[in-house]
């Protein structure tokens, strides 16, 4: 990727965990571990994974709201990390965040003029007459009107309460956006009008995005590229298609298939994944996702994997580094043979899927 | 006969700003052993009228006309009119429910298998052993790991599937006829979804059990329910067989759900089709046919001021519609 706007380099956030009267710490959740990623001018990363698998927490970390553990963050080839008070403040307009929940993210009692201009008048842009100029722009961008800019948050529906969210962010003309879970909270024939929105205007203003979502197929629609978190890890990162087309990880090809689909052709082979998410506080060893991996094996339970990139596709997986390698690098057909072999494991345990039998 | 039918279900609020008809004449039927989605968006009615089957509806709504018949053997009871002790043996006895929200559906003081051995003691003369073992039994069936170990536990030790998997456990126990699921999975991850909706499938089989899937996600629907009901502004739009409704939709709030989700491959040079507006209000629902305001093929000034009646246009294809069927809309399967 040339000339990126945002690189993030190992980054990680450990929440400490205290406990007793003293308030001792006694561990840490892993939140984020070692994550790293670029996102080049104009371009949009999808970050995708369940809950708690620490996306919202890398979205945060980025623009400094949780000061990270550990790692570097640089924007526009500047240390985030590193910058004053002053200075952050600065980075800040260009750097904006759009949150999941239209109905928690508004002042209930500002009005909308209250809530565009608090970040106008903190950044010092312009007089009165400019800064309405300014909000009334942003607002015409998100499909309202001026007309309401005089009235409060609960008189709009969740749809119109996002579009407001992104106005807010829009007027103080940032390069980069934030955009956690921007239409998780929406009805869905709501839902693309706000996706729609959110690529005209990458498109008209030339923004950036880090666009985190659970949603795979609308991960699919908004990226360029995407990464696919598990506990805290990128376990896999490549460009959209390349990764829709041939996944490697097989917590990627479980994913795809649990999305239910109306398209009857798209329905067979699901991948059922046993167990829960486990607890970031105490990740399992070596490769994280091995408890609930149909393909684990020995080394699996004992050493991480390391990452193996073939034409910018990362993978951190042993099973489909060993792919790869036996393919002589051939991203496709070894995702080929990743899922024949998800595929095997699967009619197994198909044959031997039976309900347990209550006795009446 | 079918196992439940609604006639002309009414339901409204009476509000100090007005009346607030949430549920306006839903009339809907399960047959034994099969699945019916209810899909919507937000304010619909759909939660509502699940709700009204069990007469669980709190002030200050109030189930104001239509009939629920539930087949009892030969013949049926009226839900609506039935008397409170009878109800209360419909409700987790012949009609199980499951909510939305795991985290509070739960007793957080009462160990799991006293939650799910409270339901046996309800409706049936057991011991608190038979209880017991219809406890483990029913945690067994929804594939708990070491179930137990999980009688003992409380709702906190557990992760949202799990729980999920509890609430499932307790609204099975008794054997229900039919079981209502106001959006099961809402609440979890993909991959756990996945394993609820598969045992929810499996689980139906086994004991024949219908089952109300509320819902507002149509993937879910399109993989788990045989027959599939639309809501909108409360009231059913559109009533079809899955494959049906999925392949050849003709209620233009149907094609447009269908659409507005993205699909595999799309390029983001061609916007995604949307519904113009705002999902309406039950305080301000439209004149005419209620989604008019939002219609591409609105046809004014009739849309506006006649109501469209459901209607079967092709059999067992019921939708509310003036036009349906001779729309000329565009077909993405």
């Amino acid at each position: 990727m040339s000339d990126p706007l945002l690189v993030v380099d190992q980054l990680t956030m450990h929440f400490p965990v205290r406990k007793g009267l003293l308030r001792r710490v006694v561990g840490a959740v892993r939140a984020v571990d070692n994550v790293s990623f670029s996102i080049a001018r104009g371009q949009t990363l999808g970050l995708v994974g369940e809950s708690g698998c620490g996306k919202t927490t890398v979205g945060r970390s980025i623009l400094r709201l949780l000061p990270p553990t550990a790692g570097s963050v640089h924007f526009d080839g500047l240390d985030v990390l590193a910058q004053s008070p002053r200075a952050l403040r600065a980075m800040r307009r260009r750097m904006q965040i759009v949150f999941q929940d239209p109905y928690g993210s508004l002042n209930p009692r500002l009005s909308v003029r209250s809530i565009l201009e608090e970040g106008l008048i903190v950044h010092r842009m312009g007089d009165a007459a400019e800064r309405l100029h300014r909000m009334t722009t942003a607002l015409d961008r998100t499909g309202m009107q001026a007309g309401c800019l005089d009235r409060y948050p609960h008189e709009f529906s969740g749809g119109q309460r996002q579009r407001i969210a992104i106005a807010r962010a829009l007027v103080l003309e940032p390069d980069f956006l934030v955009l956690d879970e921007p239409i998780s909270a929406l009805d869905v024939s709501i839902q693309a009008q706000v996706v729609n929105l959110l690529v005209t205007l990458r498109e008209d203003l030339g923004l950036t995005y880090l666009f985190i979502s659970h949603d795979l197929s609308v991960i699919e629609y908004v990226s360029d590229h995407v990464a696919v978190m598990y506990l805290g890890r990128i376990v896999e990162q490549s460009p959209a298609e390349r990764l829709y087309a041939e996944p490697l990880h097989p917590y990627t090809l479980a994913l795809f298939s649990a999305v239910p689909s109306i398209d009857p052709a798209r329905r067979r082979g699901r991948i059922v994944l046993p167990g829960d998410v486990p607890s970031p506080s105490r990740p399992p060893s070596g490769c994280r996702f091995h408890p609930r991996c149909p393909l684990a094996e020995t080394i699996c339970r004992d050493i991480d994997p390391p990452g193996v990139t073939v034409d910018g596709h990362l993978v951190h997986c042993h099973v489909a580094a060993r792919e790869l390698d036996r393919a002589g690098g051939n991203a496709s057909s070894a995702a080929l043979r990743m899922a024949e072999l998800v595929a095997k494991t699967l009619d197994k345990s198909a044959s031997e899927d039976s309900l347990a039998s209550p006795s009446h | 006969m079918p196992l439940l039918e609604i006639k002309n279900l009414v339901t409204a609020f009476h509000t100090p700003a007005g009346r607030v008809p949430a549920v306006d004449g839903v009339s809907l039927s399960i047959n034994r052993g099969t699945t019916l989605g209810l899909v919507g968006e937000s304010g619909c009615g759909k939660s509502v009228t699940a709700l009204s089957i069990l007469r669980l509806v709190s002030a200050p709504g109030v189930i104001e006309s239509g009939e629920i018949l539930l087949e009892n053997g030969g013949s049926t009871q009226n839900l609506v009119t039935l008397g409170e002790r009878e109800l209360c043996r419909v409700r987790g006895g012949r009609i199980g429910m499951i909510f939305q929200e795991p985290m509070t559906s739960l007793n957080p003081v009462f160990t799991l298998g006293d939650q799910i051995a409270e339901a046996v003691h309800l409706h049936e003369k057991v011991s608190r052993a038979e209880a017991r073992l219809r406890s483990l039994e029913m945690l067994k069936l929804v594939r708990m790991a070491d179930p137990e170990q999980r009688l003992h536990e409380y709702p906190h030790q557990l992760s949202g599937g799990m729980r999920q998997r509890v609430m499932i456990a307790m609204a099975l126990v008794c054997r229900p006829d039919l079981v209502i699921a106001d959006e099961p999975t809402t609440a979890l991850d993909v991959t756990i979804q996945a394993q609820i909706l598969d045992l929810l499938s499996a689980v139906r089989k086994r004991l024949s059990t219908a089952i109300l899937l509320i819902t507002h996600d149509l993937g879910v629907v399109a993989e788990t329910c045989d027959e599939v009901a639309v809501m909108y502004a409360g009231k059913i739009v559109e009533r079809a067989p899955t494959a049906e409704l999925f392949s050849r939709p003709l209620h233009p709030y149907t094609i447009g759900l269908i659409a507005a989700r993205p699909t595999p491959g799309a390029s983001r040079s061609v916007p995604l089709r949307t519904i113009p507006g705002m999902v309406p209000l039950p305080n301000n629902f439209p004149s005419g046919c209620r989604f008019h305001p939002r219609c591409a093929y609105a046809q004014f000034p009739r849309c506006q001021t006649e109501p469209a009646e459901l209607r079967e246009v092709t059999p067992g294809h019921f939708v509310r519609c003036h036009f349906a069927g001779e729309l000329d809309v565009p077909q993405n399967h």
